[in-house]
């Protein structure tokens, strides 16, 4: 979170220092804590606020249970749903530790639905032990149709571990008849609010110690309607007064409208400074002393004390300020209040208000606090002071991903503004892209162009080395949206013209450019122009420090290499990023995201190598880094890869759960899907001799023999040759053999032709296995020579081993006999070596005996079986359904599973379990 | 909604009855409407009355009321009086 303030907003806040007690609401919330929803329904000056943080700080909580409290104060930049879920779920991870850091990542990469990464929340809470509540404090700020429909959503699937709190001046767009029908809804509405003439008088005589007559109380009650925001005001007004009665009396006789009677009462009473300060701060959405100091200076205050002493005696004065933080530096208006002053403002000096907002811009563009400061500029209706600081930041804010400011900024500068701005108008163009906004960019883009051919002269450009950048910029956006419309090959011209007209160092054009390039070859299943194109981009990219990017671009890079049989390039890219990440881990993280990924990406490099133990490391460690770490993507590989050493050390069983575990996880990126993890999970199927399965994955997926063949189907393909050749192994049909060495055949000519190396070797492998099963020892031998001949420079090894023990004999032949047998030798050893630790990895074989690490508390085996279903995609009460038992016995066996494992969600415990290797022993029951 | 002349798109007058006396200072607060008070029998009410550029803007308006907390008596369209210094008569429908 860039954004310094993020703690204000989830900062329970303190009560009040003297409040009523007020028991029949207290009741109303205890009744509340039982159920789903409650919903405080009133209009400003309520006392919304106020009631939850003094019920929030002082509720008993439930002796045998922890009842945690995720609050969260919304504002109008919390209507747009990606910024009120970040908030929410940030909530929600304090509270309850784990249930949230998973959605907050696949919420950010905006690679999923709210409803997805709610769901996962769902599942999270519904095991968990304890019971959390979060409240929503002036929803009615962030309520519209993006937030009502994740709201919804959560109310629709709402375990019975969460309750939901709403704090609003509106009633919310969300089934309220429903729960009301259900008796699911605990409602505080504005009649509940008001004070009666007891809680007035307990107001004003036992608090402000007034005294005043059951007359005087009645009176005010009546006039006030037991508003407490009036109430407040005429304790204000009561203050130091000595004939109360006959003001209340006035009061009473008046027909104004009472905040204003009051207000202006209390105003009045102020001494200039105060006055002063109140109307100019009133501009501010949020007060700090140096803020205040700089939008009302000093000098233009009679008898100014400093903004600090001002609010810290306007805080003691009970006058308005509600503190935002435990250390009272930061503060806001009561809102109601706030609107009071600022309508004071706007009637009594209208001419004021710009040059006030223009020096809180001031001030907050000398904090770094850009956000604050467009906010403000724009406010003074000072656009160009805006646009200005938008220029002069929007670099910085795309590395710090912050493109969602930027977006917002598109729709808010006025038009008039960004007419003569190519640098603005370039960086605006860039955040919505970003935020995944097309529409009207390429009316933009021409606009910019349009720009550019006038005069420089006639252009307005704050920092003058931007200008000449504009132009690779204007065409590598051209590419993006060719690439986004579907149009490769079109994306790939734009993209060479952007990096052809790029300036010298203006490395985040070429190297944005570059990549998007090759995604647009890859898409093609150009794998040596994609491959070309990442070379470009990596090293530019890392150089305009743009290192999520890198991380991103060298998954793609080391896939390729890969196919193109470089395993020590795709060894290299992968450490190097790792190396990359490492260095550019954020102050108090385990790493910048993406440093996960980079682990498990070597942990598939080692597994061809056939370095299993180094496999395992990796994987530990990746896990180990957690999901802040993580790119939504890693989950779903790094159950891959774990299933991919449970396989080779010859538990097949093990690796076809993890691989239904990375099916119900995976998330899609931009990248083609080019290694399906159904196809894995088909591989596996054939492995252990699950020939019908097998099979139905292959009509299901529409894979045939007879299909034309693309290298981005063709993992798929060589998946369903080693199904055809599993098959022919059960039953020797003739035709099924032939119809798998034609396939591998076309594949391999079509693999040489795209000079996918590493590709080849897995062919001619397998093209052995087929030779050898018709019999044709020569053919077959000829092929497992190629074979080795092309794994032989970068030592490549799993292929071999997994093709044993058909193989073997063939091996030790080409050992002996070869001239350049040295390599033939060595897989000889791995295949030997492998054979003899696994016993085999034929079908039906019994997986090994692996060394077993133990935990020092173990699982008992009703903890196993609930460890078991945490890894599906059911949530609590389907898990007891399963079980049958109740879900307190799920909930209190998840927190054991928890405790004994040392994690705090599923995940964590499934992939903790699975390192321990816990599953696979009760999974061969 | 091009057939319909007073669309949801198109500019509007309202007259916003508030119950209670508000001050004149509000007006700017309001986007400049004409703020009048009424003395009624049944209790003082305010008049709000201006022009609105649509649907949106009109929520907006009634956003602020409720952040101020003023109850709301009754919202109506109304024809622009000729110094609501608006001509926009020919879009006015029928209501």
């Amino acid at each position: 979170m860039a954004d310094p303030l993020v703690e204000t907003k989830l900062l329970l806040p303190r009560p009040r220092r003297e409040v009523v007690l007020r028991p029949r609401l207290a009741d109303l919330l205890r009744r509340g804590s039982h159920g789903p929803v409650t919903l405080i329904s009133a209009p400003a000056g309520f006392g919304k606020t106020t009631l939850l943080a003094s019920w929030f700080a002082t509720a008993p909580s439930t002796p045998d249970d922890d009842h945690l409290v995720a609050w969260v104060s919304l504002d109008e930049r919390d209507r747009e749903a990606t910024s009120f879920w970040t908030y929410v779920l940030l909530a929600l991870d304090r509270a309850v530790p784990g249930s949230g850091a998973a959605a907050l990542t696949l919420l950010q990469s905006g690679q999923a639905p709210v409803e997805t990464v709610l769901a996962g929340v769902v599942n999270e809470l519904s095991v968990h032990s304890g019971e959390v509540t979060v409240v929503l404090d002036d929803y009615h700020l962030a309520d519209g149709v993006d937030v009502a429909a994740g709201m919804t959503f959560l109310v629709d699937h709402q375990p019975p571990q969460l309750r939901l709190v709403i704090g609003t001046r509106a009633d919310p767009a969300l089934p309220l008849s429903r729960l009301r029908a259900r008796g699911e809804l605990v409602e505080i509405r504005a009649t509940d609010l008001r004070f009666t003439v007891e809680e007035v008088s307990s107001y004003l005589n036992d608090l402000n110690g007034f005294d005043l007559t059951a007359a005087d109380l009645a009176a005010l009650e009546a006039r006030t309607e037991g508003w407490v925001a009036a109430l407040q005001l005429a304790a204000l007004s009561l203050r130091d007064r000595d004939d109360r009665t006959s003001f209340i009396a006035g009061f009473a006789g008046d027909d104004r409208f009472v905040v204003d009677y009051l207000a202006d009462e209390v105003l009045s009473r102020q001494p200039d400074d105060v006055r002063r300060f109140l109307l100019d701060t009133s501009i501010l959405d949020r007060l700090t002393g140096s803020l205040c100091d700089a939008v009302s200076p000093l000098p233009e205050r009679a008898g100014g004390r400093s903004g600090r002493a001002m609010l810290e005696a306007l805080d003691r004065a009970n006058l308005f300020l509600v503190p935002l933080d435990g250390h009272r530096s930061w503060y806001r208006y009561h809102h109601l209040f706030g609107d009071v002053l600022h309508a004071h403002l706007l009637e009594e000096r209208p001419g004021d208000v710009p040059d006030l907002h223009r020096r809180a811009a001031g001030w907050y563009a000398e904090a770094g606090q850009t956000e604050a400061a467009v906010r403000h500029a724009l406010a003074g209706g000072d656009a160009e002071r805006a646009a200005d600081l938008v220029e002069l930041t929007f670099r910085t804010l795309g590395r710090e991903r912050r493109e969602d400011l930027i977006r917002r900024w598109a729709h808010e500068v006025p038009d008039e503004i960004v007419r003569d701005r190519p640098v603005l108008a370039i960086a605006l163009i860039g955040g919505l892209m970003a935020s995944n906004e097309f529409d009207g960019v390429d009316l933009r883009l021409d606009h910019v162009e349009q720009l550019l051919a006038k005069p420089a002269t006639d252009l307005v450009v704050v920092d003058r080395d931007e200008l000449p950048r504009v132009p690779a910029s204007v065409k590598m956006y051209r590419a993006a949206l060719a690439l986004i419309g579907g149009d490769p090959a079109d994306a790939i011209t734009r993209a060479e013209q952007a990096i052809e007209a790029a300036v010298d160092g203006d490395d985040l054009v070429t190297g944005a450019a570059a990549a998007l390039s090759g995604l647009a070859s890859w898409t093609t299943g150009d794998i040596a122009s994609a491959h070309a194109s990442y070379t470009t981009s990596i090293p530019a990219l890392t150089r305009a420090g743009h290192i999520a990017d890198v991380l991103g671009c060298s998954i793609a890079m080391a896939d390729m290499e890969l196919r193109l049989g470089q395993l020590r390039e795709a060894e290299r890219t992968f450490s190097q990023a790792l190396e990359l990440a490492e260095a550019n881990a954020p102050a108090g993280s385990r790493g910048m995201r993406g440093t996960a990924d980079m682990l498990v990406g070597l942990s598939r490099t080692a597994w061809y190598r056939n370095d299993l133990a180094a496999v395992a490391e990796y994987l530990r460690r990746s896990d180990e880094l957690g999901e802040a770490a993580s790119l939504p993507q890693n989950p779903y590989r790094w159950s891959v890869g774990m299933a991919r050493l449970r396989a080779a050390e010859g538990d097949l069983s093990t690796a076809l759960e993890l691989l239904g575990e990375a099916e119900r996880v995976y998330v899609a990126d931009y990248s083609p899907n080019v290694q399906p993890v159904h196809a894995t999970r088909a591989r596996v199927l054939a492995a252990r001799g699950d020939l019908a399965e097998a099979r139905a994955w292959a009509r299901q997926h529409q894979v045939a023999t007879d299909d034309e063949l693309s290298y981005l189907r063709e993992y798929e393909h060589i998946t369903l040759a080693r199904v055809l050749l599993a098959e022919h192994a059960a039953t020797g049909s003739r035709q099924t053999l032939q119809d798998a060495a034609a396939l591998l055949d076309r594949l391999l000519a079509a693999a040489e032709d795209g000079g996918r190396m590493g590709t080849m070797i897995e062919l001619e492998v397998l093209r052995a296995v087929a030779h050898h099963a018709g019999g044709a020892r020569g053919e077959s031998l000829e092929a497992l020579g190629h074979a080795v001949e092309l794994a032989q420079a970068d030592g490549w090894v799993r292929v071999f081993v997994d093709a044993a023990p058909v193989l073997t004999d063939l091996l030790r032949e080409l050992a002996t006999s070869q001239p350049q047998s040295g390599y033939a030798r060595e897989l000889l050893a791995a295949v030997t070596a492998a054979g003899s630790a696994a016993g085999g990895a034929g079908p039906g074989t019994a997986p090994a005996p692996r060394p077993v690490v133990g935990l020092v508390d173990p699982l008992s085996d009703r903890e196993l079986d609930v460890l078991r279903l945490l890894g599906s995609d059911l949530d609590g009460p389907a898990i007891a359904r399963r079980l049958v038992v109740s879900l307190n016995t799920v909930r209190t066996h998840t927190k054991h599973i928890y405790t004994k494992l040392g994690v705090n969600n599923r995940r964590a415990a499934i992939s903790k379990a699975h390192q321990l290797d816990l599953l696979s022993r009760s999974g061969n029951r | 909604m091009n057939t319909h002349p007073a669309g949801r798109h198109e500019p509007g007058c309202y007259e916003i009855r508030l119950q209670g006396r508000l001050d004149q200072r509000w007006s700017t607060w309001f986007d400049g409407m004409t703020l009048t008070t009424s003395p009624d029998p049944a209790g003082a009410l305010t008049i709000l009355r201006g022009h609105v550029v649509d649907q949106a803007a009109l929520h907006g308006l009634l956003g602020r009321l409720r952040d101020i907390g003023l109850p709301l008596i009754s919202i109506t369209r109304v024809e622009p009086d000729a110094n609501d210094g608006q001509d926009i008569a020919a879009e006015e429908d029928d209501r």
